[in-house]
């Protein structure tokens, strides 16, 4: 199953590259209302994807058979606060999680220091969960902040 | 606006949004995954760090698919910059040279700092442009929107800040 997560994740990289989701002048132009590009391409995947979960979810089956299982995400203050720094950082790296791998394998070498950073970021988050908690009603720590 | 990688000219928007739902949902009907890459960065984590937080199950769990696929990623960028013209490293990065100048030690003191906001920013919220932006919109969750929302508004004042009015 590993090699179909694979194939998965490089064809989603692909399309992250040739579309301009990975390409810091199409971000800043999309921040900018200057672009349409990207605005389109997530308008698209969303009006695109929300059928097909419906359908999915519907059916109740996945192609093996399994039952369909989604894991919603908690709502708390994390979501706008968090939101906000991601919201910068995506701004400044002209990148965001996806296109941060997608950038490594086009060979821009920069994008190794957002990696970097976004390893430490995540990593100060995990070593400060319980004490951020409270602040931001964060639900116990075995369950998280949610898988996206 | 060409590409910044080769000069290419980028698919059309609606393609590449096809493309992405397409395999978004095939992530779900087929692996029964729903789709997020920042818990990615927390499945690195979970590599070295040995704390509660990076050894929950859940996590644990997830590493077996999002691994292969964060790596399908460095994957699918190299291939695009392959067949695109060549692979070659580069410090190019379009609108940033021009306007912001920095050389090579300031571009990556910049990224490191974007990186930080990203990586602690998106653990914060639960997700990023794909598991709240393109998942959790379209199962129409209402903390995705809340995140989208917000995410959109840290970009555009960031980016308006940056472009209107420090190098402007």
């Amino acid at each position: 199953m590993s090699f179909f997560y694979l194939l998965l994740g490089t064809a989603f990289g692909f399309v992250l590259s040739r579309s301009g989701a990975a390409d810091y002048n199409y971000i800043q132009g999309m921040f900018l209302f200057e672009e349409f590009q990207l605005y389109g391409i997530i308008g698209s995947a969303v009006a695109l994807t929300a059928p097909g979960i419906w359908l999915i979810r519907r059916h109740g089956r996945t192609l093996e058979g399994r039952p369909v299982e989604v894991e919603t995400k908690p709502l708390n203050r994390g979501n706008v606060a968090g939101g906000l720094l991601f919201g910068v950082g995506w701004s400044m790296a002209g990148m965001c999680p996806g296109p941060i791998f997608v950038n490594i394998g086009e060979g821009k070498i920069s994008a190794l220091a957002a990696l970097a950073g976004a390893l430490i970021g995540a990593g100060a988050f995990g070593t400060l969960y319980t004490r951020l908690q409270r602040a931001f009603r964060l639900p116990p720590i075995a369950v998280g902040t949610g898988q996206g | 606006m060409p590409l910044i990688l080769h000069g290419l000219q980028p698919l059309h928007w609606a393609a590449a949004g096809a493309a992405l739902a397409a395999l978004t949902l095939g992530l779900l009907f087929v692996g029964n995954r729903r789709l997020g890459i920042s818990t990615g960065f927390e499945d690195v984590c979970s590599l070295v760090l040995r704390q509660t937080y990076f050894r929950r199950d859940s996590l644990l769990a997830s590493r077996r698919w999002r691994m292969p696929f964060v790596v399908g990623l460095v994957l699918g960028g190299f291939l695009s910059a392959a067949a695109g013209g060549g692979w070659a490293p580069t410090w190019a990065l379009g609108m940033f040279d021009q306007a912001v100048g920095f050389g090579p030690t300031g571009k990556l003191a910049w990224m490191f700092a974007g990186g930080l906001f990203i990586g602690f920013g998106t653990r914060l919220a639960g997700g990023c442009t794909s598991g709240h932006g393109i998942f959790g919109m379209s199962n129409l969750e209402l903390p995705s929107l809340v995140t989208t929302v917000s995410f959109m508004a840290g970009g555009i004042v960031t980016t308006q800040l940056v472009y209107r009015v420090i190098v402007n």
